[in-house]
């Protein structure tokens, strides 16, 4: 990185005569070398680059040259739309009146050690520095990320729930729509939840609607697998196409999704509209004495997979 | 890439010198470990700020909430590791660890002299600085809405009630009301996470900008030749030296996040009158003081202003330019003399205070396992289960009983209460009550149940 960077000073530089040639304006130095390289003097508008070999002395005045007035201005323009225009304010007070600056510019260790060797410690501990840090950051970042993620993976319980009906209290192929009081968890809070499903009661095996969909396709999870009955298909309320609740209509017996008119059958085949999926049957069991309990699943929307969210 | 990234970026924003003036700044007789107490303190306060919002994520500002989302908090687990209660464990220890870096910090400068001319307005920001710590340490304590909290912020706030003319109002408004509730918290949430931040960085920023302006003070002895002579810039051998510093701390300050987590005590219960409150450590020391002054009023009106007074008129009263401090024998004796005290006090603060068991956490379980088998609950009540007959037992941890007395209550109870009809239970082995008695101390201390594992 040999680019020169400018320091702004500002004190008169002389002629050998003692004639003002203008006042320095910056100095010029490379960076990684810490070596001046010149001196940016303005006389009136324009900026001149006075090599250093031309400068005598070195005041907390004024800095002197061998520069003649006359051979002045044929020294190359400054052009500082090529340089840092730094604003005075930007330096700590005392910066520019820091002339021993021109001498002792170089850092302390440079000018023991040498360029080469200081600047190799230089770069060691350069490398130090980013191990430390990056070793403070991981060590930080990885908790926080597993923190932020603890929430958003905490494992959900299945839990079985009663909806307190009864299979023989149901009519046969026709979808009722049952709500039941449910609690949703979010972290700390439980909030109580009306949750609702849709029940459809088959004749038995031999119905050719018992058989939901999603388990013709091979979608379902072995617990919905484990949990299924002939005699009932319980369908989640939520289109899988981007969630809204598909309404059943009796006379063409069909499931609509108001939405974008997503349409089932009464085993959730879809057979129109956009949904990527048939509806989502969800596990249920039927005690001896055909009270229904069910677990209620939620399952990711827009994707042909049937995939449970946490 | 990375050539070219910087490339593109400093003809936009000028970074290279941005970078240059940020990190070649001279430090006058070279880099040196004395001088990264400022570094660590910024580091805590950025530490505090990350896990602080951290927190924030999970946390609910109600009465009804605080303390659940707090136990959450502590609950949350990510493969295995409880990262929950490491987050506040960072975040509690820090604010103590805050509070040392500073006082370190405030301590240094003063030794050094570097109050002095010109940098009179900069230890002005910095005493603004210290005012925040302790208001941030002050206005977090409640948050977790537990006895300690609860409690702690009744006596801290009542305090300020005693401010002639001005304090009722100002307790009141603070409060959000006469009592504490749902304001209280509220407002010392928002103070605790939006106005004191905003101040933080604010005064943190101008503490900062008026360093750069006015320079570093360097080293008490040397010509300024000298200095001059081995200057150094701040970038690379300080930075080093900083980043060490902070990787110290943020060692100690995750070994007692993970080996001392944080306690929750017992959600508040306004009507638990037998709590005595304890204050942060760090304001032992004015605890045990004010009980020596008498009247009240005086102690708890005059030392913070005297505080107050002594650190805001510091550097103009002291105005010799003379810095080392081996030349300021007053100024050094006094602050012997002041250390000592405050040390002196907080360890008789300490020694007044109810030590609570400390719980092995493994016993803990088992003890739990006894008293189950044991019948306890026939009698106790525990969290609004059990029987009537004993006391109930729900926060028995923190009243402070010693693992010796607990023992003694189990094989003969009589020789406490002579009325009592507790049966002796002599059949427990000497084991089973270490174990019962580590259960009793932690009751109403920790052990919660575990939110994230939902029935
Ligand atoms: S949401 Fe049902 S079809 Fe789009």
């Amino acid at each position: 990185m040999d680019k020169e960077v400018t320091y702004r000073v500002g004190i008169p530089v002389m002629g050998p005569r003692g004639e003002t040639l203008g006042r320095l304006e910056k100095v010029l130095l490379t960076e990684s070398r810490h070596l001046v390289t010149g001196l940016i003097v303005r006389a009136l508008e324009s900026l001149h680059i006075l090599p250093l070999d031309r400068v005598t002395e070195v005041s907390a005045s004024e800095i002197r040259t061998t520069v003649l007035p006359e051979e002045f201005h044929g020294f190359p323009v400054f052009d500082p739309t090529q340089y840092e225009e730094v604003p005075p304010w930007f330096f700590p007070p005392g910066h520019h009146i820091e002339l021993g600056a021109l001498v002792t510019i170089k850092p302390l260790d440079v000018r023991e050690q040498g360029e080469h060797e200081a600047m190799s410690r230089r770069a060691f501990m350069g490398r130090s520095v980013a191990i430390v840090a990056a070793a403070i950051g991981v060590s930080l970042l990885v908790p926080i990320g597993g923190y932020i993620m603890a929430a958003a993976t905490t494992p959900m319980k299945d839990s079985w729930r009663e909806l307190g009906v009864k299979l023989q209290d149901l009519p046969f192929d026709e979808p009722v729509g049952h709500s039941f009081r449910a609690v949703s968890v979010s972290g700390w809070m439980r909030v109580p939840e009306e949750k609702s499903v849709w029940l459809i009661r088959h004749s038995g095996a031999s119905d050719p609607a018992s058989e939901p969909e999603d388990q013709v396709l091979g979608l379902d999870s072995p617990l919905e697998l484990k949990d299924s009955d002939p005699r009932l298909t319980v369908l989640s309320p939520i289109c899988p196409h981007l969630g809204c609740e598909p309404q059943w209509h009796k006379g063409q017996k069909l499931f609509i999704c108001p939405c974008h008119h997503s349409i089932y059958q009464l085993n959730g085949n879809r057979i129109g509209g956009p949904a990527p999926r048939p509806m989502d049957t969800l596990p249920a069991r039927i005690a001896d004495d055909g009270a229904i309990s069910v677990i209620y699943e939620q399952f990711a929307i827009g994707i042909a997979a049937k995939k449970r969210l946490a | 890439m990375g050539h070219k990234i910087f490339a593109y970026l400093d003809e936009r924003i000028r970074i290279s010198s941005l970078m240059g003036f940020l990190l070649n700044e001279p430090i006058p007789g070279g880099s040196r470990w004395a001088y990264i107490p400022g570094s660590m303190v910024f580091f805590v306060l950025i530490l505090q700020f990350v896990t602080g919002m951290m927190l924030a994520f999970y946390y609910g500002g109600t009465p009804d909430h605080a303390w659940d989302s707090v136990n959450y908090i502590d609950h949350l687990t990510y493969n295995g590791v409880a990262v929950g209660r490491l987050i506040r464990g960072i975040h509690y220890w820090g604010s103590s660890i805050m509070v040392i870096a500073v006082g370190i910090h405030l301590l240094q400068v003063f030794l050094w002299g570097a109050y002095k001319r010109p940098r009179e307005i900069m230890w002005l920001v910095g005493v603004l600085l210290l005012a925040l710590t302790m208001t941030a340490s002050f206005s977090g304590y409640l948050l977790p809405w537990d006895e300690r909290a609860y409690w702690g912020t009744i006596v801290g706030t009542n305090m300020i009630g005693l401010v002639p003319f001005v304090g009722e109002v100002i307790k009141d408004a603070i409060r959000g009301g006469v009592g504490l509730g749902a304001l209280t918290l509220s407002h010392f949430f928002t103070l605790h996470t939006m106005i004191l931040p905003t101040l933080f960085i604010l005064f943190v920023l101008l503490h900062m900008v008026i360093f750069r302006r006015v320079g570093p003070a360097g080293p008490f002895s040397g010509s300024p030749e000298k200095l001059e002579a081995t200057k150094d810039t701040f970038y690379p051998r300080q930075v080093l030296m900083d980043s060490f510093g902070m990787l110290a701390i943020f060692i100690v300050i995750l070994a007692l996040a993970v080996l001392r987590p944080p306690e929750l005590e017992s959600v508040a219960n306004p009507s638990n009158a037998a709590y005595s409150p304890t204050p942060a450590w760090y304001f032992d020391w004015i605890f045990e003081l004010l009980k020596l002054i008498r009247p009240e009023i005086v102690g708890v009106v005059g030392l913070p202003v005297l505080i107050a007074i002594v650190l805001v008129f510091l550097p103009f009263v002291d105005r010799k330019p003379v810095r080392s401090p081996f030349r300021r024998p007053i100024s050094v004796l006094s602050t012997l003399f002041v250390l000592s005290a405050m040390l002196g006090l907080s360890i008789m603060a300490e020694n007044g205070y109810k030590k609570l068991v400390d719980v092995d956490r493994v016993a803990m379980v088992r003890g739990q396992g006894v008293f189950n088998t044991a019948g306890c609950i026939g009698c106790h009540t525990l969290f609004g289960k059990g029987g009537k007959v004993g006391p109930d037992l729900s926060e028995e941890g923190l009243v402070g009983h010693s693992e010796h007395w607990l023992t003694v209550q189990f094989l003969n109870s009589k020789a406490h209460f002579p009325d009592s009809i507790m049966p002796d239970f002599t059949y427990l082995t000497p084991q089973q009550q270490h174990d019962l008695a580590m259960y009793i101390s932690s009751l109403g201390r920790m052990g919660w149940p575990d939110p994230t594992k939902t029935p």
